[in-house]
């Protein structure tokens, strides 16, 4: 006898015990429903902090910050510059496996609008190339450009929070700011590009929502918080909705250059610098190389540090994991039952089936074959549990998200379908190993007179 | 070929200090086309021996070859081979499987055959009809009367055209009518040339075979044809 004819008596053993077949399922289905909500829970937020960590500039994104330097080389520190536009300079010119470099210089200001209200910013000189490291996204008119560093243009760029807070109801009503003059700490810039709102996925939908008109009193309540980013929650995206950019030569002239003191811009200390990795599978060897750059501009002091995502995105890898493992765990327990369950189940059918086993022995099956039969059996259950499974855990789902909104919607993903129905499978096959063992062990004789 | 053939053989069941000897040194042949007999009281071995000539169990020692092969230290695969291909078995409680319908319950010993399931189909149906069963494949046992099982049960014994039928206790569960019926079956399977072994204990089924055989204590004490 084959394997399929024994998945067929398997089958058909389940159609005619439709219900006591369901019963010994229940443990699979929900072991399997909580193994892929799981699975899809965490697949869910592991999508949203990685849109998230994309949008703040992604792993690519690098940061040199300043570093207290050793005592052996404290009386030397003096020797290196510091953090300087040098610094940028030479890691544009000299690096290969790096794509892009933004230094900034930062300043409290106060924005006005002739023809509107009047606020307090932060106001970022920098490149061009600020665009990509910061991963921003122009919405209207264009970035600052490698012109208007050149010439030192009093051009700006708004954040959509700047934007909201200069020109309040025109925002709203989605009015157009290209072309507009403002001042900055009372100098003319005209407007030349306005960013993207940025914001996280869950705000959208939330957005969303309450656009649809569909907003209960606990969808309003969450809502509440996105507007601006200023509930309760921290908004990632604030400080980038918040942006204000100009030419950092610009910024150079109208507000550092006047102080007295003030070094050539060359040698102007930079409150921030960035850059951005070519390519993420070479990262340590662009951090090698820019490191080899900055002991020249540093004039060999080690005084500078790599600020990079990676502990960030360790740490988030590293949570997922174990709520992974937690829930997996609770899954796993549940398929276990599960399995206990049917094993418990083939062994009471197996008992009131020992006349019908005797019956097969005796016109001829061998023991494998009453073996395969009954592991077929056990099988079946499994991998129908294990579909109903999979049925169970997407109504769940929706039903978690009717009853309490996620922040991250769950994603369901293959691999989970696959792995969820491969172990409820696999718990099939396991439980009915002993009972499959113990029914081809009956003797023909004894199985034929059993009552 | 004979189809049975037994020399002095012995079961002993039990291995402590009193071990209880089912068959004593039991010797006989069955040739192609005889219609034979085994009766005797209960206890007297006839179930053991059926079983032996079944090939559902080997014996304690002794010589036993079915259909030609040398049984008597076979494992419990070439005993299942043997019992799918060389016997085909009636028993008194039917024992056909109650889920599945008179075709399927006729196929069955087919299906260990590994058959494929278009000749099974034919197969069983030429067996129904030599039980006058054509009428009655869509059927489940539970809807058949007693007599109507049993000849199932031929049906099922003859489909993988066996060397041997054996059959124990046929009439056991049947009226008079049935049984008469029953046993007219298999005795127009004798004169149609199968070997038939018939496991009894009333003499008067028992008269309805050729050559008669009574076990008593383990050991034959009467056979017609010596």
């Amino acid at each position: 006898m084959s394997w399929f004819a024994g998945l067929l008596i398997g089958l058909r053993e389940i159609r005619e015990h439709k219900f006591r077949s369901f019963l010994t399922m229940l443990g699979v289905i929900l072991g399997v429903a909580s193994l892929l909500a799981m699975f899809a829970l965490t697949a869910g937020i592991a999508t949203s902090w990685r849109t998230t960590m994309q949008q703040m500039g992604g792993l690519e994104r690098v940061g040199i910050n300043d570093k207290e330097v050793s005592l052996e080389f404290a009386d030397m520190k003096a020797l290196s510059p510091g953090r300087t536009l040098t610094d940028a300079e030479a890691l544009r010119s000299a690096s290969e496996l790096i794509s892009h470099v933004a230094p900034e210089m930062q300043a409290g200001g106060t924005l006005s609008a002739p023809d509107g209200e009047t606020i307090n910013a932060r106001i970022v000189g920098t490149w061009p190339d600020y665009l990509a490291v910061q991963q921003h996204v122009v919405k209207r008119g264009r970035f600052i450009t490698g012109l208007d560093e050149e010439r030192g243009t009093r051009v700006v760029v708004l954040g959509d929070a700047m934007v909201a807070g200069l020109w309040p109801t025109e925002h709203d009503s989605g009015g157009d700011f290209i072309g507009r003059v403002i001042t900055i700490n009372g100098r003319p810039f005209s407007v030349v590009g306005v960013l993207e709102r940025y914001e996280r996925e869950e705000d959208k939908r939330r957005a969303a929502a309450q656009a649809a008109g569909k907003s209960t009193g606990r969808l309003a309540l969450a809502g509440g918080g996105s507007g601006g980013g200023g509930g309760g929650r921290r908004d990632p995206f604030r400080w980038k909705n918040e942006s204000v950019i100009v030419p950092l030569s610009t910024f150079y002239h109208e507000f550092r250059s006047g102080q007295t003191n003030a070094p050539p811009l060359a040698m102007a200390k930079i409150d921030g610098l960035n850059f951005r990795v070519r390519d993420i599978a070479r990262f340590d060897e662009a951090l090698a190389e820019a490191g080899g750059i900055l002991q020249q501009t540093r004039r060999g002091i080690d005084d500078y540090d790599f600020d990079t995502r990676e502990d960030w995105f360790e740490r988030m890898e590293s949570s997922l994991r174990a709520t992974k493992l937690s829930g997996g765990l609770i899954a796993g327990i549940s398929l276990l039952v599960g399995g206990i369950g049917i094993a418990n189940i083939m062994l009471a059918s197996i008992a009131q089936r020992v006349r019908e086993l005797g019956v097969r022995l005796a016109v001829g099956a061998r023991r494998r074959d009453v073996f395969l039969q009954i592991l077929a059996e056990s099988t079946v259950i499994g991998v129908v549990g294990g579909l109903l499974g999979l049925g169970a855990g997407v109504l769940l789902l929706q039903l978690l998200g009717l009853v309490a909104p996620m922040d991250s919607p769950p994603v369901i993903e293959w691999s989970a379908v696959m792995i969820s129905v491969g172990f409820a499978t696999s718990v099939g096959v396991l439980s009915g190993l002993y009972p499959a063992w113990c029914a081809s062990r009956l003797d023909p004789i004894s199985a034929l007179r059993y009552e | 070929m004979t189809v049975v053939e037994m020399r002095d053989v012995r079961k002993v069941y039990g291995t402590g200090p009193d071990p209880v000897a089912a068959l004593d040194g039991v010797s006989l042949r069955i040739e192609p086309g005889e219609f034979v007999a085994i009766t005797g009281s209960s206890g007297s071995g006839k179930s053991t021996l059926m079983h032996l000539v079944g090939c559902l169990d080997t014996a304690t020692s002794g010589h036993v070859a079915i259909a030609g092969e040398d049984v008597s230290r076979a494992g419990s695969d070439r005993l299942a081979r043997l019992r799918n291909r060389s016997i085909g078995f009636v028993f008194q409680a039917f024992n056909l499987l109650p889920r599945l319908d008179v075709q399927r319950n006729i196929e069955l010993p087919l299906v260990y055959a590994g058959i494929s399931a278009a000749e099974r189909r034919e197969r069983a149906r030429e067996a129904a009809a030599k039980v006058n069963l054509t009428d009655r494949l869509t059927h489940r046992p539970s809807q058949l009367s007693g007599g109507q099982c049993q000849r199932v049960a031929v049906a099922r014994a003859l489909v993988n055209d066996p060397a041997l039928l054996l059959a124990d206790e046929p009439t056991g569960n049947l009226d008079s009518v049935n049984g008469a019926d029953v046993l007219k079956l298999l005795s127009g399977l004798h004169e149609l040339g199968r070997t038939v072994v018939l496991v009894t204990h009333d003499p008067a089924v028992a008269a309805r075979a050729v050559r008669l055989i009574e076990l008593s204590d383990g050991r034959i004490i009467k056979d017609t044809a010596s």
